[in-house]
């Protein structure tokens, strides 16, 4: 596999990896797949993961792109003042672009993170380039990171679904040496989230609907991937509910759940189940792809250190 | 980042060991004799501090010195996996990425500028060779041992709301903090990290800057003013821009990249 640095964009100041898999004979028709940002982190993503998958799928034969938008990471700001969520778009569909002239890909798989979600899915809906979008982690709202409820609403997610059922817990309400304070912050807005006003379905979860419902109807592969732990996988659930079960009879939205992990994938064991599960879908979208097992691409799962090694050190 | 300033992506080093780097290439009538080379924090921390210093390398770049970012071999964008991180390779390729900028930029003077891990490969890269005149040394590491005791508790703190990983996702050969694996060997490495303990012959001019209340800062401050560099230390109240933020914020700070700009520029007019 090679890893290339690359400037693309309409002025040529969007940075980014580009990693081509070993050889591309008889990869051809594989789209590309391209990763966005996850939020303001840059191109290599919280804990390195975008790195692995980029590497993974590049093993499996597919040309990868990682980049950062104007302004994040390496890539400077744009002048034109336009927004972030069209600026965005419009930068993903460079990178289409770059790589449909410099690769020859046709067709295109997004993937990203949090907000880069969010762009995934903008532009799968204006770009029929798009034939996959695989978010991780979407959020609901443009602007739900900056809610000042975000870490209570984390601790309620946690207490509600994990810590109810953990004996450990239990004994540290009961000896007293539990933050008390976290803890009736975290069901005051629980209960404040039950309220008929705070239920209301928001125009975004309209919006999202009609999307998923024209890109299914387009033929486009969309999975949603979330954390267990993290509490957007409730919000999906209550902004689609009975939507997304209808959507996923028709086999084109995948919901999967990556069981005991976090926003963030911040443990080497999340990020293993996180790229073995976006291995599997690729695999399940992409048939021709098949022949190359799970099995039998362990080479960029984590290996155990064997022995220590020389490197010509000090 | 200026209209102007010039921001060059690439691979450089040897084919087995690809290193990436941005090269930033201040415009020739504004070009110093001295170019700057960025050593960077390693795991999480190399995360939460790219921002700050890719705007640092571009307020340097907009002083006129040439500014070579580069990650490490198993970190960020170079080749390698994060487990293979070893002290020794970190130290070769920071003299990989001296000898990259002085092609580049044909400057003969060189700044190490390094944060956390960073600061600490930066004063070890010094000791060893004869040609580092200029140093800044941005809170750095100087007890391996206490910034591994500070790696596990924020672990710890961190697993709080969330499920925990059971006892065997971990195996003896590395620990994980926080989705980056450290190895034995490199755990070994980083405990003999002692700052407070290094000599070095060429040095001339040295800053650090320190945010961080440390038990050792008194050590490291007296350990550098006994060479015979000019030493010029600074304590500023700004924030850790190292540690996670509870919102995914990443933190840029402007005061301190202020104080390397014009103690770099004060150094090399």
């Amino acid at each position: 596999m090679r890893e290339e640095a690359v400037f693309f964009g309409e002025v040529k100041s969007l940075i980014g990896i580009v990693t081509d898999p070993p050889s591309r004979n008889g990869n051809h028709y594989k789209p590309a797949i391209i990763l966005l940002n996850p939020g303001i982190v840059h191109r290599v993503a919280p804990g390195r993961i975008y790195v692995r998958i980029a590497r993974a799928l590049a093993a499996m034969g597919f040309v990868v792109l990682r980049f950062d938008f104007s302004g994040i990471g390496d890539s400077p700001v744009r002048y034109d003042n336009l927004p972030f969520d069209k600026s965005t778009v419009r930068e993903t569909q460079d990178a289409m672009h770059f790589l449909q002239t410099t690769r020859g890909a046709e067709r295109f798989i997004l993937m990203g993170g949090c907000s880069g979600a969010r762009v995934s899915l903008q532009t799968a809906s204006c770009d029929p380039r798009v034939v996959g979008a695989f978010l991780i982690n979407l959020q609901m709202s443009e602007h739900d990171d900056q809610s000042s409820d975000q870490i209570s609403r984390t601790a309620a997610f946690y207490y509600w679904n994990f810590a109810l059922f953990n004996l450990k817990s239990w004994c540290k309400l009961l000896t007293g040496t539990a933050d008390y304070r976290k803890i009736l912050r975290a069901l005051g807005f629980q209960a404040r989230r039950q309220l008929p006003s705070a239920r209301k379905m928001p125009p975004e979860s309209v919006q999202l609907a009609a999307k998923l419902r024209m890109l299914a109807e387009r033929g486009v592969c969309v999975a949603f991937l979330y954390a267990e732990s993290d509490p957007r996988l409730n919000d999906l659930r209550e902004a689609l509910g009975r939507e997304l079960r209808q959507l996923r009879a028709l086999a084109r939205v995948r919901v999967e759940i990556i069981p005991r992990s976090d926003h963030n994938f911040s443990s080497l064991h999340d990020q293993d189940k996180l790229l073995k599960k976006i291995c599997e879908l690729i695999d399940a979208i992409t048939p021709a792809a098949a022949d190359a097992t799970i099995h039998q691409r362990q080479d960029w799962l984590p290996r155990l250190v064997e022995a220590p090694t020389q490197h010509g050190g000090k | 980042m200026k209209p102007d300033e010039k921001v060059v992506p690439f691979y450089f080093g040897p084919p087995d060991k690809r290193l990436f780097a941005c090269y930033h290439e201040p415009p020739l009538e504004r070009r110093r004799q001295c170019a700057v080379v960025v050593c960077q924090p390693v795991g999480h921390e190399y995360i939460n501090s790219h921002r700050a210093l890719r705007q640092l390398a571009s307020r340097l770049c907009d002083a006129g010195f040439p500014v070579l970012r580069f990650d490490y071999y198993g970190c960020g964008d170079s080749s390698g996996n994060a487990e293979e991180g070893r002290i020794p390779q970190w130290l070769e390729d920071i003299s990989t990425a001296i000898s990259e900028v002085r092609r580049r930029a044909g400057a003969v003077q060189i700044c190490l500028i390094g944060l956390r891990v960073g600061g600490a490969l930066a004063m070890m890269a010094v000791a060893e060779r004869a040609d580092l005149e200029n140093l800044v040394l941005w809170d750095p590491v100087v007890s391996g041992k206490r910034y591994l005791d500070g790696l596990l508790r924020l672990r710890k703190e961190m697993l709080r709301f969330r499920p925990k990983p059971s006892s065997t996702q971990e195996t003896l050969d590395y620990v994980d903090v926080l989705g980056f694996p450290l190895s034995r060997f490199l755990q070994a490495e980083l405990k003999n990290i002692n700052l407070s303990a290094i000599g070095w012959s060429s040095a001339k001019n040295v800053l650090v800057i320190q945010t961080d209340q440390m038990s050792d800062e008194v050590d490291l401050q007296e350990h550098l003013s006994q060479m015979d560099a000019r030493f010029e230390y600074q304590r500023l109240d700004a924030p850790q821009i190292w540690f996670p933020t509870s919102d995914g914020s990443l933190v840029v700070p402007r005061q301190i990249l202020h104080s390397i700009v014009s103690w770099t520029s004060r150094v090399h007019p």
